[in-house]
């Protein structure tokens, strides 16, 4: 095998380190769900990598339960953006507190 | 091989930083697609094809079809119009580079150490990948994909009274 498995999970750790930076940073609800979609991407990545190197088919059924989650969670998610969005609230993350009181 | 994963590689880095970074989230969910299109191509790379072919049509299609609909049709003006403040991205490159040296360290001091299976390339092509796919997803895995179904069901439940409920 010429790439080693390494630099797939080497890959994955960066992308998801990415991800975890964009959701900390970020205040558009909609960017933080794609940070979100980026985390789980680079975890699909590690799981397939893995699978692959270690000759089995687990992981990749794993990635698979992944995207479907990972479509469920969108489905959901955008619902409640497009609710927020409707009630005239601002598109600010840090705006969004009325569960604290 | 190499030299593919490397192109690949930082397409992937570059796309990611571009949904990091971008200021109007159209541009966001653009590098979102072509980071999605590049990760399937890797799982090519890694003889998973059905993925590669999930990963294209639920993702890249699916849910990226949604966001870009959502963000047309609400239009949203992101942070642009939000005040900077820097100091974020400041702690939050902090928090990058210490929580990336931890998942590298721990890479190479812990190693794959996994038992390899039976399911070498060599036999999955003897059977093919979407049978073998298949085969394991409705016998070994049954449970999980009944749950899932459940659960996809919930979902699509729940987001048409979201969409329908009014909230003041």
């Amino acid at each position: 095998m010429p790439v080693p498995a390494y630099s797939f999970l080497l890959l994955s750790g960066v992308l998801f380190t990415m991800g975890a930076v964009g959701f900390l940073v970020r205040r558009n609800p909609l960017v933080v769900f794609m940070c979100i979609e980026l985390m789980l991407n680079a975890v699909n990545l590690a799981f397939v990598a893995i699978s692959r190197y270690l000759n089995s088919l687990d992981g990749v059924i794993f990635a698979f339960l992944v995207i479907t989650v990972a479509a469920a969670e969108v489905v959901v998610g955008i619902a409640i953006i497009v609710q927020v969005y409707r009630a005239g609230r601002p598109m600010d993350v840090d705006d969004l507190d009325l569960m604290k009181e | 091989m190499v030299v593919g994963f490397a192109i690949v590689a930082a397409w992937e880095i570059v796309t990611a930083a571009g949904v990091v970074a971008f200021r109007k989230p159209i541009y966001n969910a653009l590098s979102l697609v072509a980071n999605m299109l590049g990760l399937a191509v890797l799982f090519l790379m890694l003889n998973a094809q059905f993925l590669f072919a999930a990963q294209v049509i639920v993702y890249a299609g699916a849910v990226m079809v949604l966001f870009v609909f959502i963000i047309a049709l609400m239009n949203p003006e992101s942070d642009v119009a939000l005040p900077r403040r820097g100091s974020e991205w400041i702690y939050g490159a902090v928090f990058g580079v210490i929580f990336a040296a931890l998942l590298v360290s721990l890479l190479f001091n812990r190693g794959l150490t996994g038992r390899p299976g039976t399911l070498t390339p060599e036999a999955i092509a003897a059977v093919g990948n979407v049978q073998t796919v298949g085969i394991a997803l409705y016998t070994k895995f049954l449970f999980p994909v009944e749950v899932t179904s459940l659960l996809l069901l919930i979902a699509a439940v729940g987001a048409v009274y979201l969409a329908m409920r009014r909230i003041r």
